[in-house]
């Protein structure tokens, strides 16, 4: 056993490598890397803790029941209030009022759903705007034409 | 000049006796230093409860997504709760509708102007449209991705629940990711220079909410199951119906289904 100290020079070798291995991966592997597969699993609940914007169905319910009691009964009863008037979040926030809600006047707001086109399901109510605002040929759809005849009421609950 | 040593001939009983001693060594290191990964690893993130806040467990839920390509009406409320709801740079899409108008003699013309943010306004094709329809598309959430298989440095990942997310702090916005997606559902942040894309609305799940996007589509055509509970709606008509997979023959086992999609789509 005259040449165990080649052997122990590797083996010491060897450990140093392992250890300064295991430091190194100390400093570079991120803490949870690993623990459900291969990626930071604190990234998941750093993803939880976002606020969430939208409010819940009948978050808005809460304030404006005579407005939800009618949209209810209506065919917009399916088109949830944030459609058309922007998030909860902006409008209320710790059960106190922020900000007033949005509201679009523009025709734009209906015409997204409303306007005639070819690639829409037939059974949506489409009106082809030029025709039913009677307009001359080259003439501009005013910026509120909807609402002129469609009222806020009739608009929440058609 | 000194008389060199010959080297020794080990007989067998010494070969195996220093063999063994090198093997019982070399596994003692490796025993402990997989003691000190699993001790590191038996610290939950943040320290805190694995199953986080919400009283939510990741790996009690599987979700599925269901598009019904009949029912959306191209109104653009998914695309612009999803902004809302995830701060989605102008420009950019999370979700986003694809109009789809074909011809009789098998054209295709496919438009989505701001990803249908807006709406669609009318079109003038000159061809004879046969048939036409809106698209919906988001992220597939893959079973089998190739941008969690791509990603460099384990940035890009599928959750317990099966969502194919992204750890924002890891990622090293190289795009690899934004090029192997067959679908086009992520891009780099023009802020954070990362990778982003639909996580689902995670944030809304764990609070037991469904997305921005289905809770905004009024006309039903986006549906969110989960496969891990008793009843689920999604999950009982997709075993039921028959659905179809965005670029199936790619093998990258979507979790979105699609209702009435015709071949034309891809």
């Amino acid at each position: 056993m005259e040449h165990t100290k080649h052997l122990w020079r590797a083996g010491i070798l060897l450990l140093v490598l392992m250890a300064g291995g295991f430091v190194v991966r100390h400093f570079f592997v991120p803490e949870s890397f690993g623990e459900m597969g291969y990626y930071r699993y604190s990234a998941l609940f750093e993803l939880m803790d976002r606020e969430p914007r939208h409010g819940s169905p009948v978050a808005c319910s809460e304030c404006h029941d005579d407005i939800a009691t009618a949209k209810a009964a209506g065919a917009h009863a399916v088109v949830q209030c944030e459609v058309c008037h922007g998030i909860l979040s902006s409008h209320v926030k710790d059960d106190e009022k922020i900000a007033d809600m949005f509201i679009d006047r523009s025709y734009r707001l209906c015409t997204r759903c409303h306007e005639q086109l070819r690639a829409r399901p037939t059974g949506m109510v489409q009106v082809n705007l030029a025709e039913h605002l009677e307009l001359e040929p080259g003439q501009k759809i005013p910026a509120e034409a909807c609402i002129e005849c469609h009222d806020r009421d009739s608009i929440h609950s058609p | 000049m000194s008389e060199r040593k010959e080297p020794r001939d080990l007989d067998r009983r010494e070969f195996l006796k220093l063999a063994a001693k090198g093997a019982g060594g070399m596994a003692l290191v490796m025993f402990g230093g997989g003691l000190s990964l699993v001790s590191a690893n038996a610290v939950s993130p943040s320290g805190s409860d694995r199953r986080g806040p919400f009283q939510y467990d990741p790996t009690k839920h599987r979700y599925i997504y269901l598009v019904d390509v009949s029912k959306c009406i191209g109104c653009g409320s998914c695309v612009r709760a999803c902004e809302r709801e995830n701060d989605v740079p102008k420009h950019f899409f999370r979700t986003w509708i694809e109009r789809y108008h074909v011809s009789r003699t098998g054209e295709i013309f496919v438009d989505s102007p701001n990803g249908g943010h807006d709406g669609f306004d009318p079109v003038t094709l000159g061809a004879d449209v046969t048939k036409a329809f809106f698209v919906p598309k988001l992220c597939n959430h893959c079973k089998n991705t190739p941008c969690v298989q791509l990603c460099p440095v384990g940035a890009s990942f599928i959750s317990p629940e099966g969502l194919v997310l992204v750890d924002e702090k890891r990622c090293i916005g190289c795009s690899y990711c934004v090029q192997t997606c067959p679908y086009g559902s992520r891009f780099i942040h023009p802020e954070t220079h990362t990778a982003s894309k639909c996580t689902l609305c995670y944030h809304r799940l764990v609070r037991g909410e469904t997305t921005a996007c289905v809770q905004n589509c009024p006309t039903g055509a986006r549906m969110l199951g989960d496969t891990h509970q008793v009843g689920d709606q999604v999950s009982e008509i997709i075993a039921t119906t028959e659905v179809h997979l965005l670029k199936p023959e790619l093998h990258t086992k979507p979790q979105c289904y699609y209702l009435n999609l015709t071949q034309e789509v891809r």
